[in-house]
């Protein structure tokens, strides 16, 4: 299934952005083997149907799958296909964003009761390999931008400027480089959520770093401005041919003025800070400000139109949260042994906590959520809470205790009866409250 | 809060200290969330996504506290009701000599509070607001990917 899943989505992916390919015309990323384009046409074309009729059906096995291979986040613990989601994720950047605002207005209209995460997952993965497909027309996988991870990513390699020997690093450091984050066996869905700036954003950043190689060249311009702000102080001071010899030169790393001083302290603060950012901003090899700058700008960018995607394609997923809350509510305390016995490891006035909210999440959810909002609690889905505990936890130094781990295996093993997740979720975000509390 | 005030602090640890906020910023944008699907059922998806999105954008602003200009800009801007606007350039036509005069105005364009900063407060405060919105884009995707599973 698999397997099978991987060519349905790859054919409708590669097909979808074929034809936006033709209708869209600009940029030098485009056409630039129209014949080339013609076969995968044909290629494509046939395996079209199913696939879109699939992509209608919210509960084909190829969404749920697919979803979770291009977010990367899979909860339950299977291994999805690890660098192309991460490149999707970072796909977005350098697709021109006129054609990201136009595949989000078509997201928002193609808008169904539940088509909301297949119609997402489905515009980032036209837009990924949209970007992917003219480098397609050069290498025949065909695989619709290259499903696996070593036929992704050195695809877009032919596009830019870059070198016949960026595509064996782009095959061999992502595997390296993304097995890391993805280690653990079962949490690791909600671990490479949080895994922070480190791992995964490094990673993206060895396996963007090279294959987003803008075919404009920045390195001219920027690098004549970067070395053009040349200090005064040390041109002052430094060990080029000086015209006049009388003057007095200061000597390397010392200043005369207080002017240079302070514009010495000013660039050295300005350099401290780019360096924080070049950690946190993918592709952030630049040596000159300059472009720099512009990653960062486009960075921040990329990331806002993210925040307004996804709260766009939210739309079907919230309705989703309706019901689970309120078969939450109407379950009520019935048969929470289960999560007696784990809540007994905690105080008792978790569980006194827990029997008041049962007991409000009766008459009122509304109630109850603002009861636990004032205790600082807040409820949520299982697999929320699992994701979102083990990862605010699990970065922590070895000082602190982890005590989410029994109170997970508790929620998990709850996760099945729904007689006790309100319990569940309870326990596991007050026991995240607690390791964070005192950090506060 | 966790240690987000002291930059020297943050240097060794690459996830600077972000996940005390991690949990706030989750546990406010669930609650958001949580509102916005029960008040507004009937109402247009566009709204809705607009709502969303604010709430996406204060959950930031709350974990971050008004520590930073930019949360503090960001929150006295979704409190004017003032509608959450901001600038995307749609045309990457920029020529080499415009963008390099104008890359600090961008980048204050783009950054809530930038215009009243200068270049070396504006690249503290992009770090920062970079920050949190990885973690909130991250939250989402969580989010949406937990409930359509």
């Amino acid at each position: 299934m698999q397997h099978g899943s991987r060519e349905v989505r790859g054919g409708m992916a590669a097909s979808a952005s074929a034809q936006m390919a033709l209708h869209d015309d600009h940029g030098s990323q485009q056409i630039q083997n129209p014949g080339l384009h013609d076969d995968f046409f044909d290629q494509m074309l046939s395996g079209l149907p199913s696939a879109w009729t699939d992509l209608g059906n919210p509960k084909s096995p190829w969404d749920a799958s697919a979803a979770q291979k291009l977010f990367r986040i899979d909860l339950a613990g299977k291994q999805p296909d690890e660098s192309q989601p991460e490149a999707a994720a970072e796909g977005l950047r350098y697709a021109s964003y006129e054609e990201a605002t136009m595949l989000a207005s078509r997201l928002s209209q193609s808008q169904g009761s539940g088509g909301s995460s297949p119609t997402g997952e489905a515009m980032m993965l036209q837009l990924n390999n949209h970007h992917i497909l003219p480098a397609v027309g050069r290498s025949q996988t065909a695989v619709g931008g290259g499903v696996g991870e070593s036929g992704l990513l050195p695809l877009p390699l032919t596009l830019g400027s870059g070198g016949a020997a960026d595509p064996r690093i782009i095959v061999e450091t992502p595997r390296d480089e993304m097995d890391r984050p993805y280690k653990s066996p079962d949490h690791n869905g909600g671990e490479e959520l949080y895994n922070g700036l480190g791992g995964s954003i490094r990673a993206a950043q060895a396996a963007t770093g090279q294959h987003f190689h803008h075919p404009q060249s920045y390195g001219g311009a920027a690098a004549s401005a970067g070395v053009g702000q040349g200090p005064a102080a040390s041109a002052s001071s430094g060990g080029g041919t000086p015209p006049q010899k009388q003057k007095v030169r200061a000597r390397r790393g010392q200043a005369t003025d207080p002017h240079s001083i302070a514009e010495r302290l000013r660039r050295e603060r300005i350099a401290e800070r780019m360096k924080a950012l070049q950690e946190l901003v993918p592709n952030a090899n630049k040596t000159d400000k300059a472009s720099m700058l512009d990653e960062i700008i486009d960075y921040v960018k990329f990331l806002q139109l993210q925040v307004k995607v996804l709260s766009m394609s939210r739309l079907g997923g919230a309705a989703a949260v309706a019901p689970l809350v309120a078969d939450i509510s109407t379950e009520g305390p019935g048969g929470r042994a289960g999560a007696n016995g784990a809540a007994a490891g905690n105080n008792d006035s978790l569980t006194v906590t827990e029997h008041r909210v049962a007991k409000m999440m009766e008459e009122d959810m509304g109630s109850a959520m603002q009861y636990l909002q004032g205790k600082g609690l807040c409820l949520m889905p299982i697999s929320l809470a699992s994701a979102i505990s083990s990862a605010a936890c699990r970065p922590s130094a070895g000082g602190l205790v982890p005590a989410p781990p029994p109170a997970t295996t508790s929620a998990a093993a709850a996760a099945e009866s729904p007689s006790s997740p309100s319990a569940s979720a309870l326990t596991v975000q007050s026991a995240a409250a607690d390791t964070t509390a005192p950090k506060r | 809060m966790e240690s987000k005030s002291s930059t020297t602090g943050n240097r060794d640890n690459p996830n600077r200290n972000l996940h005390g906020s991690k949990t706030m910023m989750a546990s406010h944008f669930l609650r958001a969330l949580f509102r916005i699907q029960q008040t507004s059922t009937s109402s247009s998806s566009a709204g809705r996504s607009r709502r969303i999105r604010r709430a996406a954008y204060a959950s930031m602003a709350y974990s971050a506290g008004t520590r930073r200009a930019w949360s503090r800009a960001l929150l006295r801007k979704l409190r004017s009701r003032a509608r959450l606007r901001f600038p995307r350039r749609l045309s990457r036509a920029a020529t080499p000599q415009r963008r390099d005069m104008d890359q600090a105005q961008v980048l204050r364009k783009l950054v809530p509070g930038g215009p009243s900063m200068d270049d070396c407060k504006l690249l503290e405060e992009t770090a920062d607001y970079i920050r949190f919105l990885t973690t909130q884009v991250r939250l989402m995707q969580t989010v949406m990917d937990s409930v359509s599973s």
